[in-house]
C-alpha cells in the first residue's frame, strides 16, 4: 500500500487522529493568527482610505474572507458528510459536524460586519436583498445542522441525519454566489476574483489575500480542535482515552 | 482620524469576539472530556482496588 494511502487509513483510527489533531491544531491556530495579524495591520494602517467609502471600506477585509469561508466550509461539510454517508467513515462524520459551528461563526461575522458597513453606506442595518437573505438562510442551515446533530442521542445516526441536511443545503451555495447577478440586488457585484481581474486597486489587495489565507489556516486549527473534542466524546470510556487523560 | 471609526471598530470587535469564542469553545469541550475521562479512570481504579463483596 502506498505510504500516503496507508497514512490516510491510519488517520481514521481515533487514537491516531487524536495525536494528529493535538499536534497540528495549535500550529494552525498560531500560523493563522500570524497571517491574519499581518492582514489586519495592512487593512487598518497601510492601505489608503477608499475615495468614496472612506475608511468604512476597511470592514471589507474581514467581511469578504468571512463570507468566502462561510460558503467554502459549507461545501466542505457536505463533502465530508457525503463521504461519511457513502463509505461510513466515522472520522468524516466527525469532521463534517465539526465544520458546522465554525461555518456558523464565519456566517455570523459576515452578516454582522455587512450590517455594520451597510448602516453608513446604504443608510440601513438590514435589507431583504437576495445576497443578504440567502446568507441569512445559510446561517439558519448551519444552525439546523448543529441542532439536528445535538437532538439525536445516537452520535452516528445524528451525524448521518445532519450530514444529509448539509448535502441538501449545498444547493443554496450557487444561489448565494450568483444572487447579485440573477436579481436586481443592492449588494455590489463581484469585485474581487481569485483567478480573474479584480476591480480593486492592486495596492489594496495584499492584506485581503493575507486575510483569506489566514482565515483558512485558522479554520484548519479550529476544525482539528473541534473534531478532537467530538472524537474524545465518542470514544469516552475506551482504554486509550483513559490512558491519555491520565497523562495530560 | 479615521472616518466612520466607530463602525470600523465595531466590525473588527465582532470579528475578534467571534474568533475568540471559536478558539475557546473547543478548548472547553476538550477540557470537559479529559476531566470526565480522568474521573472515570479514578472510579475504575478504585473499583478494581476495592475488595470483592462476599455473601
Amino acid at each position: 500500500m502506498q505510504p500516503v494511502i496507508r497514512w490516510f487509513h491510519q488517520l481514521g483510527s481515533p487514537p491516531t487522529f487524536d495525536r494528529f489533531a493535538a499536534r497540528w491544531a495549535p500550529i494552525a491556530y498560531v500560523l493563522g493568527l500570524l497571517v491574519m495579524a499581518y492582514g489586519l495591520y495592512g487593512a487598518l494602517f497601510v492601505v489608503p482610505a477608499d475615495y468614496q467609502q472612506g475608511d468604512s471600506f476597511r470592514i471589507l477585509y474581514i467581511h469578504v474572507p468571512s463570507a468566502w469561508m462561510s460558503m467554502a466550509i459549507f461545501a466542505l461539510m457536505a463533502v465530508y458528510a457525503a463521504i461519511g454517508l457513502i463509505w461510513r467513515i466515522k472520522l468524516c462524520e466527525i469532521l463534517a459536524m465539526a465544520c458546522a459551528p465554525i461555518g456558523a461563526a464565519f456566517t455570523l461575522i459576515t452578516l454582522a460586519t455587512g450590517s455594520i458597513w451597510g448602516k453608513p453606506m446604504w443608510g440601513t442595518w438590514w435589507d431583504w436583498d437576495p445576497r443578504l437573505t440567502t446568507e441569512l438562510i445559510l446561517l439558519f442551515l448551519y444552525l439546523g445542522v448543529m441542532g439536528l446533530y445535538n437532538a439525536i442521542d445516537d452520535r452516528r445516526a445524528a451525524a448521518r441525519t445532519a450530514g444529509f441536511l448539509s448535502i441538501v443545503g449545498v444547493a443554496l451555495l450557487p444561489v448565494i454566489h450568483w444572487s447579485v447577478t440573477w436579481w436586481n440586488s443592492l449588494h455590489q457585484g463581484q469585485t474581487i476574483s481569485l483567478f480573474g481581474k479584480s476591480h480593486m486597486d492592486p495596492s489594496m489587495l495584499p492584506p485581503l489575500w493575507a486575510m483569506v489565507v489566514g482565515t483558512h489556516v485558522w479554520f484548519i486549527g479550529s476544525l482539528l480542535a473541534r473534531a478532537r473534542a467530538d472524537n474524545l466524546k465518542r470514544e469516552a470510556g475506551k482504554a486509550w482515552v483513559l490512558k491519555m487523560a491520565g497523562t495530560e | 482620524m479615521m472616518s466612520y471609526q466607530n463602525y470600523v471598530i465595531a466590525a473588527y470587535a465582532v470579528f475578534g469576539v467571534v474568533l475568540a469564542w471559536d478558539f475557546l469553545a473547543p478548548r472547553l469541550q476538550l477540557r470537559a472530556q479529559l476531566r470526565a475521562a480522568r474521573l472515570r479512570a479514578t472510579r475504575e481504579a478504585a473499583r478494581s482496588a476495592a475488595p470483592e463483596l462476599t455473601r
